[in-house]
C-alpha cells in the first residue's frame, strides 16, 4: 500500500489556511488542504435564510485584507469586489435623525454639526491620530511578532526596525501610542468628545468579537486594531465584500488551487500523528493516514494541541498554558429575509445611506451595560448590533425588491443562567433583536420573510471555533503580538517539530483577512529551508 | 524680608515629609509647609472621639521602602511595625476562608476548601515573590523618557531594556501578563477557590475605580503584594499608634536633620519669576523665599492651582487636566463597646487580630463595581476590616475597640451628590453587609465616622478622594505619572519639583515618589 505523502498538509480551510497553502503550493512544495466542511471559508460563508435569500452566516466583514494578498491571489481578477460605501457607518437614534459618519472627515464634519459642534470641531483632529496609531499596528502586523526578550543579538536587531517605527512617529504621537494601548475606548473617546451617540458608535469598535466591556482596558487597542488599513476618517466596515463575505474565500481558494495546492472538502482530521516530538501526517475520519513533512494548522490552538495531538506528546506545562488561552466568544448573529427594507427614523428605506454598516449603539453606557448582563452569564436586554444590507450591493442575494439583513448581536452568552443555551434562549435571543430594532425602524417586524439565529455555541459547532470566537481567541493585551498564542511561541513554530500554525489565533490575530497565514508561511519556509 | 530657605516643601504628606528629611539630611534648610493642623495627610492618627483613636485614612502599612526606613532611621524616631498576621473572609454559608500567618495551617486550611489550590498556593507565592523583586528596582527608578534621545535617557532605557532582558523569558512574559490582565483571569488560570480569588484579587481593586474582571487590575495586586516588612513580601502590618505614628516618624527624622515643619500654614501660590520659582506665598498674604518648592500635592493641584496654567505648556496642562483620578473607596470608623462576634468563627480569637475581608466572590466584587460604574455606591460592598485596638490596646478605653472599615465603591461623582442623607445611608449600608457576618456589630456600635471620597477630598485635598493622587491605570505609570514628558519630578518651572504619589511610582504609604524627588532635586543642584 502506498501513503500519500506531501511537504506540507494544512488544517482548516479558512482564509488563513487558504492562504498558507496558497503560497507554501507557490514555493514549490506539494500541498494538500483538508477541510472538514464542504465549502472553503469555514466562518466567512453564506446561507439560504429561506429560499430565495442568501446572507453572509456569520461574518459580513472580511476585515483588512492586506495589499500582499490581493496581489498574490490576483484576487481583482478573481471577480473580488471590495465595497467602499459612503456613508459608511449610519447610527438611527429612536426620535431623532442619525449620526452619519461619512468617508470624507470633512464631510462627517459638517454631519457631526447639528449633535455637537465641539465634536465636530475635534473630528478631524482625532481621526488622523487614530490613523497615525493605526499605521504603526500596521506596521507590526506586516511582520511576525516582535520578540521582547531575545536570546542572541541577532533576535535583538530585530527589534530595531519596531524601534524605528516607533520613533518616527514624532515624541508626542508615540507617547500617545504608549498612553492609549492599555486604556479603554470610554475613557479614551471621553477625552475627545462628549456627544453620547458618536462616542456609542465609535466605542463600537472597541468591543468588535471581544467579551469586554468599552470601559475595560484594552479596548482603546481594539479599536486602532479594527481601523488597520481602513482610510483616515473610516471607522467600519474594512472589508465588506459585494456578495458578501463567502466571495473573498472562494476567490482565494480558487486561486490556491490555481497555485498548485490540492484541497480536499469534507475531509475533518481527527489526530495529529506525532512521534519523539516530530509531527509526521494526519488521521482522517475514516482512518486514513496522510504524511506529510510539515503540518501547518488553522485550527485555534486548543483545539490543534489538546484536541489533535495525543496528550502524552506535549508537555503538561505548555497544555496548561494552551487550556489557559481565553476565547470567550460573545458574539451572536441574527439574519433576517426582508419583504422590503425597513424604515429608520431620519432615512426611511433610503438605500443611498444603507450601503455601510447601521449601528444600534447609543451610548458608552449602552453597551457596558450590554456588557455586564454578559458578564454574569444572562441575556442582554438592549444589545449592540452592527446591521448591513448585504442585497443593497449585489441585487442577486434576494428576489426583486427584496432584503437581506446582516445582523451582529454582541453580546450573546455561552451559556444561558448557567445552563446549557437551547432553541427557546435562540428564539429569545431573536425577539430580542427584533424588539432592539424595532424602536428604531418601527416597520421592521411586518416584513420579515424568515431569518436564521445563531448563538456562539451555534457557530462553534457549525465552524468548528472554540466557544464561538471568531478570532479563536480574544485580542486582550495579554493575547496579541509576541503573547499571541502563547508567550514564547508565538512565531507559528510549535513545541512539536514540524507542526506550525497558521490561524487568526496567531498574530497578527482575527478581523486581517489571511494575515496569519501570509506571515507563517514565512516562518515556515525559513524553517524548512533549515532542517 | 521674607524668611528665605533653601527648599520649602507643600504639605507635610509621608512623601512631602521624605522628601524634605533626604534634603535636611543633605544640609539643605529646609521648610515644609502643611495647611491642616497636623502632619501626615492621609496618613494620620486622631483621636475622632474621646478615648477613641483612629488611622482616619490610610490604616495599614507595607509599602513603606526598606531604604527609606533604614536612611532616615525610622525606627529610632518611633516607627514599630505590628504585624497584621491573618485574613478572615466569612462566608455567606456561614463557613470562611482564612489566611493564616502559619504556612502549614493555612495550607489546611486552603485545602478544606481546594486541595488543588492548596498544591497551587505555594508556587503561585513563589512566583509573585518573583514578580516582585523584578518590579522592585523599577520602583527605585526614575523613570527615563523613551522618546528623548540624550545619551543619558537614552543610557536609562537600555538599562531598563537589559533588566528587562535579564529576567528571562518566563519571568518577562509572567510581568507582561500581570501588567495587562484581570486579577480575576490572572487568578483563574491558579485557582478555582472563590472566597479565595475574591479575597486575592480584591486587593488588585483597591483605589482603583476598576472591577477584578477589569484589564489592568493584575498589576494593582501586584503593588500591593510588594509590600515589605523586614524583607518579608506581602506583610501588611499595623504601626503602633495608628498610621500618624509613621508620619509622626518620618517628621521627627526631617526634624533631626534640621528641617522646619509648620502646621497651618496653607499654601496659596507658587511664586514665579522669569519661568523660575522664588518660593510660595500662604493664604495670609506671607511670603517665604526658596531656591527650590517642591510641591507633595497631587498634579491637578500643583499644576492647576499653586501655578498659574498660563504658564505651562498646553500639553502638560491638558494632560493634567485628563489625568483620571475617581476616587472610589470610602472608610467607616467605628467606636465599638465590645468586640466582634463573626458567626463563622464566634467570640475572641486570633481572627480579630487580622484583617476581615468581605469579598465571598469574584462576582460580589464584580457586582459591587457595576453598580458604581453608573454613579452608585454599592449596595453590598467589598470591605476590608481591622480591629487596630487589637494589636494595639492604646487605640481605645481598656475593654472597649476601635474598628477601621475600607469601603469600595463608593465613588466620588455619586448621582445627586454626597448629602449628609446619602453619606448616613452609605455609611448604613456598610454596617449592614458586616453584621451578616457578626450580628452582634449594630448593638456594639458607640460612633461611628463616615468618610466618604469627598471627605477624603476636603480634609486632605486629595483630589476627587483618589487615594493614590491618582488612579494606578496603566497609562498612568512610569513615564506616563502624571504626564508624558514630566515624569522626572521635575517641572515646567525652574525650581519647582514634584514628590507626590501622582508621580512614579504613586500611591500607598511607600514613599519612594519623595525619596526619588529629593535626589533629582540633589542632583539637578550638584550640576
Amino acid at each position: 500500500m502506498t501513503q500519500k505523502s506531501y511537504d506540507a498538509i494544512v488544517l482548516g480551510g479558512d482564509a488563513n489556511g487558504l492562504v498558507a497553502a496558497g503560497y507554501l503550493a507557490r514555493a514549490g512544495l506539494r500541498v494538500r488542504l483538508l477541510e472538514a466542511r464542504e465549502e472553503p471559508g469555514a466562518e466567512l460563508s453564506q446561507t439560504e435564510v429561506v429560499p430565495g435569500f442568501r446572507c453572509d452566516t456569520a461574518v459580513h466583514d472580511v476585515g483588512w485584507i492586506p495589499p500582499a494578498i490581493l496581489r498574490d491571489f490576483g484576487l481583482a481578477s478573481r471577480g473580488l469586489t471590495p465595497l467602499a460605501p459612503d456613508p459608511s457607518v449610519v447610527a438611527p437614534q429612536r426620535d431623532a435623525p442619525p449620526l452619519v459618519l461619512w468617508r470624507e472627515p470633512a464631510h462627517t464634519q459638517e454631519a457631526l454639526r447639528s449633535h455637537s459642534s465641539r465634536d465636530a470641531e475635534r473630528w478631524p483632529r482625532f481621526t488622523a491620530l487614530a490613523h497615525r496609531l493605526a499605521g504603526f499596528l500596521r506596521r507590526l502586523y506586516e511582520n511576525s511578532p516582535p520578540q521582547p526578550v531575545f536570546r542572541g543579538a541577532t533576535e535583538g536587531v530585530s527589534l530595531l526596525p519596531l524601534a524605528w517605527h516607533l520613533r518616527r512617529l514624532g515624541p508626542q504621537d508615540m507617547m500617545e501610542l504608549l498612553r492609549v494601548f492599555p486604556m479603554s475606548v470610554a475613557e479614551w473617546l471621553d477625552e475627545w468628545f462628549e456627544n453620547d451617540l458618536l462616542k456609542g458608535t465609535i466605542g463600537a469598535g472597541g468591543i468588535t468579537a471581544i467579551r469586554q466591556g468599552p470601559r475595560s482596558g484594552g479596548t482603546a487597542f481594539v479599536f486602532l486594531h479594527h481601523l488597520v488599513g481602513a482610510d483616515v476618517g473610516v471607522l467600519r466596515p474594512r472589508g465588506l465584500i459585494r456578495g458578501g463575505a463567502a466571495r473573498f474565500a472562494t476567490a482565494v481558494a480558487e486561486a490556491a488551487e490555481a497555485m498548485g495546492a490540492t484541497i480536499s472538502y469534507g475531509e475533518p482530521v481527527l489526530q495529529i500523528i506525532t512521534r519523539d516530538g516530530q509531527a509526521q501526517g494526519v488521521v482522517l475520519s475514516d482512518g486514513e493516514e496522510i504524511r506529510g513533512r510539515c503540518i501547518v494548522s488553522s485550527l485555534d490552538p486548543h483545539r490543534t494541541f489538546i484536541e489533535l495531538v495525543p496528550g502524552d506528546q506535549l508537555d503538561p506545562h505548555f497544555a496548561r498554558a494552551v487550556s489557559n488561552i481565553k476565547f470567550r466568544g460573545s458574539v451572536g448573529r441574527v439574519n433576517l429575509a426582508l419583504e422590503r427594507m425597513p424604515r429608520f427614523h431620519g432615512i426611511d428605506g433610503d438605500p443611498s445611506q444603507l450601503g455601510g454598516v447601521i449601528s444600534i449603539s447609543p451610548s458608552l453606557d449602552y453597551l457596558e451595560r450590554a456588557y455586564d448582563r454578559v458578564k454574569h452569564g444572562q441575556h442582554t436586554h438592549r444589545p449592540y448590533l452592527e446591521c448591513v444590507f448585504p442585497s443593497l450591493n449585489d441585487e442577486s442575494l434576494a428576489p426583486p425588491g427584496k432584503h437581506v439583513m446582516s445582523i451582529t448581536v454582541q453580546y450573546v452568552p455561552l451559556q444561558s443562567n448557567a445552563t446549557a443555551w437551547t432553541g427557546a434562549d435562540s428564539e429569545a435571543l431573536e425577539q430580542t433583536v427584533l424588539e432592539t430594532l424595532s424602536e428604531y425602524a418601527p416597520n421592521l417586524p411586518d416584513i420579515i420573510a424568515g431569518s436564521e439565529v445563531l448563538a456562539p455555541n451555534d457557530l462553534a459547532t457549525r465552524f468548528g471555533m472554540r466557544e464561538g470566537h471568531l478570532y479563536r481567541g480574544e485580542l486582550t493585551l495579554d493575547q496579541i503580538l509576541f503573547m499571541r498564542p502563547l508567550p514564547g511561541w508565538s512565531r507559528y513554530r510549535t513545541p512539536i517539530e514540524g507542526l506550525f500554525l497558521c490561524g487568526p489565533g496567531c498574530h497578527p490575530g482575527g478581523g486581517i483577512a489571511g494575515g496569519a497565514g501570509l506571515l507563517a508561511v514565512r516562518e515556515i519556509l525559513r524553517s524548512l529551508k533549515k532542517s | 524680608m521674607p524668611s528665605q530657605y533653601d527648599a520649602v516643601v507643600i504639605g507635610g504628606g509621608h512623601n512631602g515629609l521624605i522628601s524634605a528629611a533626604y534634603l535636611a539630611r543633605a544640609g539643605r534648610r529646609v521648610l515644609v509647609l502643611e495647611r491642616r493642623e497636623r502632619v501626615g495627610g492621609a496618613a494620620v492618627t486622631e483621636e475622632v472621639f474621646p478615648g477613641f483613636k483612629f488611622s482616619v485614612f490610610s490604616y495599614v502599612v507595607s509599602l513603606l521602602r526598606p531604604e527609606i526606613i533604614r536612611d532616615l532611621a525610622l525606627p529610632q524616631h518611633g516607627l514599630h511595625i505590628l504585624p497584621l498576621e491573618s485574613t478572615l473572609t466569612p462566608l455567606p454559608n456561614g463557613d470562611y476562608l482564612a489566611g493564616w500567618a502559619d504556612p502549614d495551617q493555612a495550607r489546611q486550611e486552603l485545602y478544606r476548601h481546594s486541595p488543588r489550590d492548596a498544591e497551587a498556593y505555594d508556587e503561585f507565592g513563589r512566583v509573585l515573590h518573583h514578580m516582585a523583586f523584578a518590579v522592585k528596582p523599577i520602583l527605585s527608578m526614575v523613570p527615563p523618557d523613551p522618546t528623548s534621545l540624550t545619551p543619558n535617557e537614552l543610557r536609562g532605557l537600555l538599562r531598563l531594556g537589559r533588566h528587562f532582558s535579564d529576567l528571562g523569558e518566563e519571568r518577562f512574559y509572567g510581568l507582561y501578563k500581570l501588567m495587562t490582565m484581570s486579577s480575576a483571569d490572572y487568578l483563574d488560570e491558579w485557582f478555582e477557590c472563590e472566597p479565595l480569588k475574591a479575597t486575592k484579587s480584591a486587593s488588585g481593586i483597591i483605589g482603583t475605580f476598576l472591577g477584578p474582571r477589569s484589564p489592568g487590575t493584575a498589576y494593582v495586586l501586584l503593588h500591593h503584594y510588594m509590600g515589605e516588612i523586614d524583607g518579608a513580601f506581602r506583610a501588611w502590618g499595623f504601626a503602633k499608634g495608628g498610621t500618624g505614628a509613621v508620619s509622626e516618624a518620618i517628621a521627627n527624622a526631617a526634624r533631626s536633620f534640621g528641617a522646619e515643619i509648620r502646621t497651618s500654614a496653607t499654601v496659596t501660590d507658587v511664586l514665579v519669576r522669569q519661568r523660575r520659582t522664588s518660593g510660595v506665598v500662604l493664604q495670609d498674604g506671607e511670603e517665604v523665599g526658596a531656591k527650590t518648592v517642591v510641591s507633595s500635592l497631587d498634579p491637578r493641584r500643583t499644576f492647576l492651582q499653586l501655578v498659574d496654567p498660563d504658564l505651562l505648556p498646553e500639553d502638560l496642562v491638558s494632560a493634567v487636566r485628563r489625568f483620571r483620578f475617581r476616587g472610589s473607596s470610602g472608610k467607616v470608623n467605628l467606636a465599638l463597646s465590645e468586640l466582634p462576634s463573626f458567626t463563622c468563627l464566634p467570640g475572641m480569637g486570633p481572627h480579630l487580630r487580622g484583617a476581615i475581608s468581605v469579598s465571598p466572590s469574584i462576582d460580589y466584587l464584580e457586582r459591587a463595581y457595576d453598580e458604581a460604574k453608573y454613579g452608585a455606591f454599592s449596595t453590598r460592598p467589598y470591605l476590608d476590616v481591622v480591629i487596630p485596638s487589637m494589636i494595639d490596646p492604646d487605640m481605645a478605653p481598656p475593654g472597649k475597640h476601635v474598628m477601621s472599615i475600607f469601603v469600595q465603591y463608593a465613588p466620588y461623582d455619586l448621582t445627586g451628590g454626597w448629602t449628609d442623607e446619602r453619606k448616613e445611608a452609605f455609611g448604613d449600608t456598610v454596617i449592614d453587609t458586616l453584621s451578616e457576618f457578626a450580628p452582634n456589630l449594630k448593638r456594639s456600635i458607640l460612633h461611628r465616622q463616615v468618610i466618604t471620597p469627598v471627605d477624603i477630598e476636603e480634609i486632605t485635598g486629595l483630589t476627587e478622594g483618589n487615594i493614590f493622587q491618582g488612579e494606578l491605570g496603566l497609562h498612568q505609570l512610569f513615564f506616563l505619572r502624571p504626564a508624558p514628558g514630566w515624569a522626572q519630578y521635575r517641572t515646567p518651572i525652574k525650581g519647582l519639583y514634584q514628590c507626590g504619589s501622582g508621580t512614579h511610582p504613586g500611591g500607598g504609604i511607600m514613599g519612594a515618589s519623595g525619596r526619588l524627588a529629593a535626589q533629582t532635586i540633589l542632583k539637578d543642584a550638584s550640576r
